[in-house]
């Protein structure tokens, strides 16, 4: 991981970098950021209940994959769609993450959720990045 | 140097621009919900950083400039320290200043300790110590020298 990935910044367009230390605050603060950046941008509900699942499933499950002790996401949006990075995992740790989110009888929920998701190699350590996003419509 | 955490709990970077305030709000709103925290102290903490961002977005860059808003939340035993900082010039007076000059005042006045400076890297910074037992006493900044000596309040 480098030393800008290791820190929450901001970037040229309206994005939200966050960074938690692993514990109580993972799933509320994610949830709550993500919910006005999408309240913000004005979207259907049904679609903010989905991304809503989606950082339900990722704080449940990507603690147990983070490299360092903390997890740093990166929230961007617009008229299309949202962008949700999660950072850094371990190697391998965004496949594992989502495979850990699958729920029996309804499968994998970031598989299903998302419009499309990739893994992002660190540049420096053995570090990976989840990247997902999520159309609007 | 302010006396800055080392290794925060929440961290925020977002461009400095009004509407990123709300989520700075409600970032905190999870945080005093998450970790249990005392009502009125988490409207007092909401209240002090909303002041202390909103200082951001209107104070620290040139109208024709953006720039980022950082701010790191951390805790330790029963307070909570909430650092709120920017690269912009710091805080200087400033005549035709919009605001009311209410803004340090009042979060002087909730919280436990604050500091205005610089830090390491020369970013300007505002150090704001909340204690999570209770409110601090409305109207008695506990750190000498800080909000009510400060120019141009804004």
């Amino acid at each position: 991981m480098s030393e800008t990935e290791g820190k929450a910044q901001a970037t040229k367009e309206n994005a939200v970098s966050l960074r938690l230390a692993i514990g109580p605050l993972v799933g509320p603060v994610l949830c709550r950021v993500v919910s006005m950046v999408l309240a913000r941008a004005d979207w259907p509900l049904d679609r903010l209940d989905d991304a809503l699942l989606i950082c339900d499933a990722i704080a449940a499950h990507a603690p147990a994959h983070a490299n360092d002790g903390r997890l740093a996401f990166t929230v961007t949006s617009d008229s299309r769609g949202l962008e949700l990075q999660v950072g850094a995992l371990a190697e391998h740790g965004a496949r594992a993450l989502v495979a850990d989110a699958t729920l029996p009888g309804v499968g994998n929920v970031l598989e299903q959720m998302s419009h499309e998701l990739h893994v992002v190699a660190g540049e420096d350590e053995p570090t990976e990045k989840l990247v997902l996003t999520l159309s609007r419509d | 140097m302010m006396p800055g955490p080392t290794t925060p709990n929440m961290e925020l970077a977002l461009p400095a621009r009004a509407e990123n305030i709300a989520i700075v709000r409600h970032a905190f709103g999870a945080l005093g919900e998450a970790l249990a925290i005392d009502e009125e102290v988490v409207s007092d903490i909401r209240l002090a950083v909303t002041e202390a961002c909103t200082n951001v977005v209107v104070h620290a860059y040139p109208d024709d400039q953006e720039g980022p808003l950082e701010v790191l939340a951390t805790l330790t035993d029963d307070e909570l320290t909430v650092l709120v900082r920017d690269e912009g010039p710091g805080i200087v007076p400033r005549p035709d200043s919009p605001g009311l000059g209410l803004g340090l005042p009042l979060i002087a006045s909730l919280t436990e300790g604050m500091q205005l400076g610089h830090g390491e890297d020369g970013r300007t910074e505002v150090c704001m110590i909340f204690s999570l037992t209770g409110s601090a006493v409305a109207g008695e900044p506990t750190a000498p020298g800080d909000a009510f000596a400060a120019p141009d309040l804004p």
